[in-house]
This record gives structure tokens, C-alpha cells and sequence, in this order.
């Protein structure tokens, strides 16, 4: 048997996960092994649920659907300071090409309809983040005449960023909370 | 012969004969979403070929009713909604508001809050410029510089937060002055930006595009806009300095302590996107002029007034006095109660003018307060400024009329 | 002045070359928090803008602004407020009109392009017609949208929300149903003319003498109503008790008191108390 390149779940399983916090370094064993694998045989083996994870988590294009004040932070999340392409979370002005639509700012009952148009555009798989308390629920503008009470009225989300505007750190742990989401869901059906 | 040259002739005349396409101007639609609209516009443009002949932008998109929800709310809790209107320079909508309330309240501003609320305003407007500077020069295809003045805006960020808690919805001016003193930490490593950081990275960026070739084919000459135009349209601020008339209201009608302030207004000469962009920039480095004298000539003494019934007591006094703590009480859930009348109120935002026209009826909330948003003849300009140019160049027009769309649809 | 507000030059004799210029158009003026309020005949409005704008010594350039109010208790319920700028006198004015829903005020776009937009949009939220805007369109609320927000009779919610229906596979409007309503406040002590009846002055009026409608603002219920108190005397004199069963006490269990003890006797307590518990059977296990 290969070298998989995640650890199985036995060693990673629910009865040894790790404390909240706790710092994990690096396996340099593991890394020699995968090294030595490498350029012994010229190939790795690993299951194809691990590199469809792998593959779905590494590169979250995400689509830019900034609607209001949250758009701002979620340009500056982007901008050398915290760099989420560091996530693989590049983002994509084109819906075809994206697979998650952050929803930032207030939804407004003129947009909905485009909301909704854009999202059914994207493939599947596609994850939708919530971003700030407007999109969240309506947040400072819940009462008004001409805003939706959240996105999730009309679109399903799988992140919410509580906040107003969340700042850029909240939406890059969203993005990381994501990731996890999607690595503990199953992707194949069987 | 003589046949087939008939032939092609009557081929000419014939426009819908096979293999020649009619070209015939059409619509397309541009937005409501797309990365170059700075937000939710929607543009119905009709094109001949590639060129514009005509642009009808919808907003809307964004209209949240603010104006609605400000009759509703007192007038302490409506300050937020300021901040929401333009997300790009929250103090300076604030501004406007405060200075409303205060000429209703004729409430006299300590000397300190002044200078602080003038130092934030221009803090707010580099802000505001990075932003719009940075996304106009991606808007016509350059990254680098952006990168570079974002990194700048997240120091105005934290600069904020540590101001007001929060890095972009301040909720920071207040009736009267400001909701708190800042750091001496704070005013020191902002005079320490202003010398080094600021001008380092701003200059290093703008000179990658100030004189490019390519920056200058992009927008030299695109959507000239002559001072007739520019009075007749209502425009403001960069636009209306960018198209030749040097109207700066922080001059012209200075409020807080602008008078005290020595500062140059830069004029365009051509009235095109490229004046707009340079007009932008030259504000910068006048803002950072503005601040070092803000911090040289800055007071001691009081950030707010001591009138207890449009301030709130100090916390200490609160826990001591129980007239103090009444007062409290009464100030955050009542309010203050403002004289009827009606006042309109413009500032100088980054933007242009940001009005507030506030009606009172004597109670604790505004009767109507309705907001003179910048974008909104700007945009509306949209249509003659594009008229006869090229589809590529309605993103560096949009970008050079920096819009917001919080603001323009309120 | 006091306040740190804009200042522009002053209002001194403005009121004067505007009388001059106006004449019988201009209906009243004012000098009111240091601005000038010109109120104007309507159907003379572009005359008076275009005099204001030409005349030496008014010379108001700019619209920057056009704004609604709405009076509901007046017979001519809206004003429309036009806000002018002079860029060579440095001075700011405001002319208003009156009109109601259906009298149209006559459009300045002739004037100002600006108009435009302006016109619109106070069309949008009030329903002011404007006589010669070649593009009265709705501008800021939803495409299809009913009603004018901005009027003071309309609710704060609207009427209409929206969702995505997987049935219709596409956005759809439906009426608004609130989980909580709006909380508005008024902040006027009983004794400075509250209309409700606060809980516990029940009966401080005669009963037969109700005010009788309590006109509340909507989402601001005072706890008790007039109505649902009397209601509430009446059941207590007539209908019998509708408990389902008696309650009795004949046994501990059913009084829900707890044990006799204080739980603190001496076996409950730790062997030792001076030794430190190990791990696993110390009295915190």
C-alpha cells in the first residue's frame, strides 16, 4: 500500500481529535515518506474521496457578489494584507467559473432576482457564504420596505459571517469553516 | 460580362443579399452584477459596433430605504445609517449629519472636537481615494497600484479601529463633538504614516501610472465635461474641480475648523477622465497637508459638549451622581428633543457634495431627513459623458465618477 | 451662529432682489436658522427658477437637490423644496412648492438636466406628478413596486416581500409576515397624553368610559389594551374556573416541594477532608 496523502480517519478519528487551539506541526516523517514514494516509484496512491476534498478545498473560486458595505472588506481580504489566495480562494467575476458566491452586503428586493439568476448559473458543486448581518437576516435595515430578510429566502447558504461588516479575519475563518464543512461532508455518492 | 457586373451591382444595392450582414445597433446589459460596475449598477446601453450611443443606468438596486427608516429612529440612532451610505468614506457622511443637527440645535462644538472631526474627515478621504484611485486604474487595466493603496487603506482601517472600534462603520462623530478623546499613541504613529508610509507607497504607486502611456490613452480625452455642463448637470467636488471650477465647499464655506486650514484646491485644465484621476490624487497629498496642521495646531481640552442634554456623562459620573446617571438614561433611549426647522447642510465628502436636508417638527425624531447623495447627478451624467465613445471606456468613465451605490440609492 | 455649520455669505438683502424678481409669484419668504425659504406659486415655478438664475445679485447657478415632505394633515399635503447654489455669490436658497396627489408640478428640467433624476425620484417616494419630465419613471424601488415609501401613511415594512419558490422556480412576491414586529417607541409620560392604559390602570377610568379607539402605532402594542382588560374582568365574574383537574396537596410529591433533608449529612461528606482527592473519586467526581 502507497502513501495516502491524508492520514486515514483511524488516526485522525473522533476519539483523538485534537483540542480546540492545539498547535499540529508538521510530520516531517510523513513528508519524508511521501518524498522518498516519490522518487522511488513516481506516483502516489491515495482515495479518490481524499482528492476530490483535496481538489474542492485547494481552490475555492469564489464569485464576487458585493452588494454593499461588506464588498469593502471583502476586497480587502484579497489585498496583500491577508491575501486569501493563500486558500486557493481566488475570486472570478464570471458565475460559470465560480464555486462559491460570497453574498456581501444588503439584499434588496430589485436585486433578488439577479441573486438567484447568478447562482443557478454557477456549476455544481456550489457553496454560498453569507457575509454580514444584512445578508445574514436583514440585519440594521430588517423592517425596511425594500430588503430581503436574508439571503438564505433565496438562496441556500452554508456559511453565515455574523458581524457589520464582518471584518476581513472573519471572512477568511469563514472560508476556512468552508473548507472543513466541505472535507466533512461526502462527495461520492455510493 | 456585362451581366455579372450588373450583377454585383444590383448586389450592392441589395443590403440583406446572402453573405452580408446587416449590422444594426443593439442593446446590451451591463450588470446588475460585474466586478467594473463598483457595486450593483445596471446599465442598458445601446451600441453601434462599439460605440455608445446612448445609457440608461437603473439603480435602485441598492435602495434600502434609509430615509424611511431615519423618521423612525431617534436622531442618535440614526448616525449608523450614515455611516452605511457611503461605505467608502463613513465619517464624512457622518459629518454632514452632525453638522445639521448641531445648526438646528445652534449647539456650540468644543475646540478640540472640531479639529479631530476635521482630522478624521481628511483621514476619510484618502481613504475614500485609495480606494477609488486603486479601482480606477484596475478598472483600465493595471493591477500593481491597487495592491499597493489597499495596503495604505488597511493602515486608515486601523487607524479607525483604534479610533472607534470599529475599521470601517465608525459611528464616531457625534451632536456636539466626538463619541471619545483618541490616544496621544494614536495621533503620534499617525503623524509618523503621514511623514513615511503614506507618501512612500502613494507616490511609488502613482508613478507607475501618472505619466504610463497606456494609462494616459485610457482616459486622456475620455468624456469631457465643460464648466457649463458641469454647473447645469450639478455636479460636485473632484467632477466639478476636475471640469475647471475651483469649488471646494471646505473653502468656500468652510465649516468646523477649515477656515483655520491652509490647503490648495487643484483645478483640471481638460475636464476628462485623466483630470478627474490627477484632481483625486493632488486631494491626497492636500489631505495629508491638512491632517500635520490638524496635529500641530490641535487643543486640549474637551472632545464633546458639556451640554448634558444633547451629551452623554462621562462614565465615572455616571457611577457617581445620580443626576448624571438620569441624564444617561434619558439620552439613549429618549434622546434630545430639536427645536422645529429645517436646515440644509453640505459638506465636502470625498465624493462631492453629500447634503443633509433635515426636517424637525419639535420631537426626538427627525421629521424627514433627506440625503443630497453625490452619485446621483453624476451618474445621471453617465449618458452624455459616454455618448460616442468606446464600450471599454464606460468603466474608466464610471471609475473616475467614483460611485457608491449605498449613497446614490440610499 | 454657534454652531460649526457650512457658512456662506450672508442672507441680507437676498429676500429683497428676490421680491423684486419674483413679484407675484413668490407667495412668502423666510429667514429661518440662517437660510432662506422662498415659497412659490406653482404654476409660476419656472418663471420664478429661471429669474432666480438670471438675475444679477440672485444668480442660483446649481440644483443640487430636490426634496419631498410630506404633511398628510395639510389639503396640499406635499412640498416640494428645490435647493439652489449660487458658485459666484456663494449662496444657498431653497424655493418650495406646495401640491397634492394629483396637481403636477411643473418639471425644471428645461432648466437644469439634473432635474431629471431629482424629479424622479420624488416621484418615486411620493407620487408628486411632474408636468413635462419626458421620463417619469420609477428610479429607486423595485421594478413593478406599489405605493410611494416615502409617504407618511406608508408602513415602514411595506407590503410585499420576496423568496424563491422551488415550486415556480423563480423569485416571488408575497405578503409580509413579520416575526416580530417593528418596536417604536414613544417616549411621552401618562401624564403628557400617552392614549393607552398602562397595566395597573385598569381602574382608574369607569369602565363605561373607554376612549374608545387607542390609536397605537402599528408594532407598538401597549401589554394590555383597554379592550382585552375588560374582557378579562368579565371572566373572572361570570365563567366558573376551567382548570382540568382540582389541586390538592395530600402527598410531597404532589406540593413539588423537594426532600426534608438539606442533603449535607455526614456520610455524603468526603472520608478525609484534609486529603487532596485523586483523580476519579475525589467529592468533585
Amino acid at each position: 500500500m502507497g502513501v495516502e496523502l491524508n492520514p486515514s480517519p483511524a488516526a485522525f478519528g473522533e476519539q483523538n481529535a485534537l483540542a480546540p487551539g492545539a498547535h499540529v506541526a508538521p510530520d516531517q516523517r510523513f513528508f519524508d515518506d511521501l518524498n522518498g514514494e516519490l522518487t522511488d516509484k513516481g506516483f502516489l496512491v491515495t482515495s479518490t474521496e481524499d482528492l476530490f476534498h483535496w481538489a474542492r478545498t485547494g481552490s475555492l473560486w469564489w464569485m464576487t457578489f458585493g452588494l454593499a458595505c461588506c464588498a469593502v472588506e471583502m476586497i480587502h481580504v484579497n489585498m496583500p494584507r491577508y491575501d486569501m489566495e493563500r486558500f486557493g480562494a481566488a475570486p472570478r467575476a464570471s458565475p460559470r467559473q465560480s464555486d462559491v458566491m460570497i453574498v456581501a452586503g444588503t439584499l434588496c428586493n430589485k436585486m433578488a432576482p439577479a441573486l438567484r439568476r447568478v447562482y443557478d448559473q454557477m456549476s455544481e458543486p456550489k457553496y454560498v457564504i453569507s457575509m454580514g448581518s444584512c445578508a445574514n437576516g436583514g440585519g440594521y435595515y430588517h423592517y425596511s420596505y425594500s430588503v430581503v430578510r436574508g439571503c438564505d429566502r433565496v438562496v441556500p447558504v452554508d456559511i453565515y459571517v455574523p458581524g457589520c461588516p464582518p471584518t476581513a479575519e472573519a471572512l477568511l475563518y469563514g472560508v476556512m469553516q468552508l473548507q472543513r464543512k466541505i472535507r466533512r461532508s461526502g462527495s461520492i455518492e455510493r | 460580362m456585362a451581366e455579372y457586373l450588373d450583377q454585383l451591382e444590383h448586389r450592392a444595392d441589395d443590403h440583406t443579399s446572402a453573405g452580408d450582414v446587416e449590422i444594426q445597433n443593439y442593446t446590451i446589459n451591463f450588470g446588475p452584477q460585474h466586478p467594473a460596475a463598483h457595486g450593483v449598477l445596471r446599465l442598458v446601453m445601446e451600441l453601434d459596433g462599439e460605440i455608445v450611443e446612448r445609457v440608461d443606468p437603473h439603480v435602485g438596486l441598492l435602495h434600502r430605504g434609509t430615509e424611511k427608516f431615519i423618521e423612525y429612529k431617534t436622531y442618535l440612532q440614526s448616525i449608523p445609517y450614515f455611516d452605511r451610505l457611503d461605505y467608502c468614506s463613513p465619517m464624512c457622511m457622518e459629518h454632514s449629519y452632525v453638522l445639521a443637527i448641531e445648526k438646528l440645535l445652534d449647539l456650540e462644538v468644543p475646540l478640540r472636537a472640531q479639529y479631530l472631526r476635521v482630522f478624521f474627515a481628511e483621514l476619510t478621504r484618502i481613504k475614500n481615494h485609495m480606494l477609488n484611485l486603486g479601482s480606477h486604474i484596475m478598472d483600465v487595466g493595471a493591477m500593481t497600484p491597487n495592491l499597493w493603496l489597499f495596503e495604505l487603506r488597511e493602515d486608515c482601517m486601523n487607524f479607525y479601529e483604534r479610533a472607534s472600534g470599529a475599521r470601517m462603520h465608525a459611528n464616531y462623530f457625534r451632536p456636539g463633538g466626538v463619541r471619545q478623546d483618541v490616544p496621544l499613541k494614536l495621533l503620534t504613529d499617525i503623524a509618523e504614516w503621514l511623514d513615511t508610509r503614506l507618501p512612500r507607497l502613494f507616490e511609488d504607486a502613482i508613478s507607475l501610472v501618472a505619466e504610463n502611456r497606456i494609462f494616459k490613452q485610457r482616459n486622456v480625452d475620455i468624456a469631457i465635461v465643460s464648466r457649463e455642463d458641469a454647473l447645469k448637470w450639478g455636479f460636485s467636488g473632484p467632477m466639478i474641480r476636475a471640469a475647471g471650477l475651483p469649488w471646494d465647499l471646505r473653502k468656500s464655506q468652510p465649516y468646523d475648523v477649515y477656515a483655520r486650514m491652509n490647503f490648495d484646491v487643484p483645478v483640471g485644465t481638460r475636464g476628462d477622465c485623466y483630470d478627474r484621476f490627477m484632481v483625486r490624487v493632488e486631494e491626497v497629498r492636500q489631505s495629508a497637508r491638512i491632517m500635520k496642521q490638524c496635529l500641530a495646531e490641535m487643543p486640549e481640552g474637551p472632545t464633546l459638549s458639556l451640554d448634558r442634554k444633547v451629551a452623554p456623562p462621562k462614565r465615572g459620573e455616571m457611577k457617581r451622581s445620580m443626576e448624571a446617571l438620569i441624564h444617561h438614561f434619558k439620552y439613549f433611549t429618549e434622546g434630545f428633543h430639536v427645536p422645529a426647522g429645517e436646515v440644509y447642510v453640505a459638506t465636502e465628502s470625498p465624493k462631492g457634495e453629500f447634503g443633509v436636508y433635515l426636517v424637525s417638527d419639535g420631537t426626538n425624531k427627525p421629521y424627514r431627513c433627506k440625503i443630497r447623495p453625490t452619485a446621483f447627478s453624476h451618474l445621471q451624467a453617465m449618458d452624455f459623458m459616454s455618448k460616442g465613445h468606446m464600450l471599454a471606456d464606460t468603466t474608466a468613465i464610471l471609475g473616475a465618477m467614483d460611485i457608491v451605490f449605498g449613497e446614490c440609492d440610499r | 451662529m454657534r454652531a460649526p455649520a457650512p457658512a456662506y455669505a450672508a442672507n441680507d438683502g437676498v429676500i429683497e432682489t428676490a421680491t423684486a424678481a419674483l413679484g407675484a409669484a413668490l407667495l412668502e419668504a423666510q429667514d429661518l436658522v440662517g437660510e432662506v425659504t422662498l415659497l412659490v406659486e406653482r404654476d409660476q415655478l419656472v418663471p420664478a427658477m429661471i429669474a432666480l438664475r438670471d438675475t444679477p445679485g440672485l444668480e442660483y447657478q446649481q440644483l443640487m437637490e430636490i426634496a419631498g415632505v410630506d404633511y398628510p394633515s395639510r389639503v396640499e399635503r406635499f412640498d416640494v423644496c428645490y435647493h439652489l447654489l449660487s458658485v459666484t455669490r456663494n449662496h444657498r436658497i431653497r424655493v418650495r412648492v406646495r401640491t397634492d396627489e394629483v396637481q403636477p408640478v411643473p418639471s425644471v428640467t428645461g432648466i437644469w438636466p439634473v432635474a431629471g433624476w431629482l424629479e424622479r425620484e420624488t416621484f418615486d417616494m411620493y407620487g408628486v406628478i411632474f408636468e413635462g419630465n419626458l421620463d417619469l419613471r420609477r428610479i429607486l424601488t423595485d421594478y413593478g413596486f406599489r405605493g410611494h415609501p416615502q409617504r407618511k401613511d406608508f408602513p415602514l415594512s411595506g407590503f410585499a416581500e420576496v423568496r424563491y419558490s422551488e415550486e415556480a422556480k423563480r423569485v416571488v412576491y408575497e405578503p409580509v409576515k413579520l416575526a416580530q414586529d417593528f418596536r417604536s417607541f414613544d417616549f411621552m409620560s401618562p401624564w403628557e397624553g400617552a392614549e393607552y392604559v398602562l397595566p395597573g390602570d385598569e381602574k382608574a377610568t369607569p369602565s363605561g368610559e373607554h376612549k374608545a379607539a387607542l390609536p397605537q402605532a402599528k408594532g407598538a402594542p401597549s401589554p394590555v389594551t383597554a379592550e382585552q382588560v375588560r374582557r378579562a374582568d368579565d371572566d373572572k365574574k361570570d365563567s366558573p374556573p376551567n382548570a382540568p383537574e382540582t389541586k390538592v396537596t395530600e402527598s410531597p410529591a404532589q406540593t413539588g416541594a423537594g426532600k426534608s433533608d438539606p442533603g449535607n449529612k455526614p456520610e455524603e461528606k468526603p472520608k478525609d477532608p484534609d486529603v487532596i482527592p485523586s483523580k476519579g473519586e475525589g467529592q468533585n467526581q
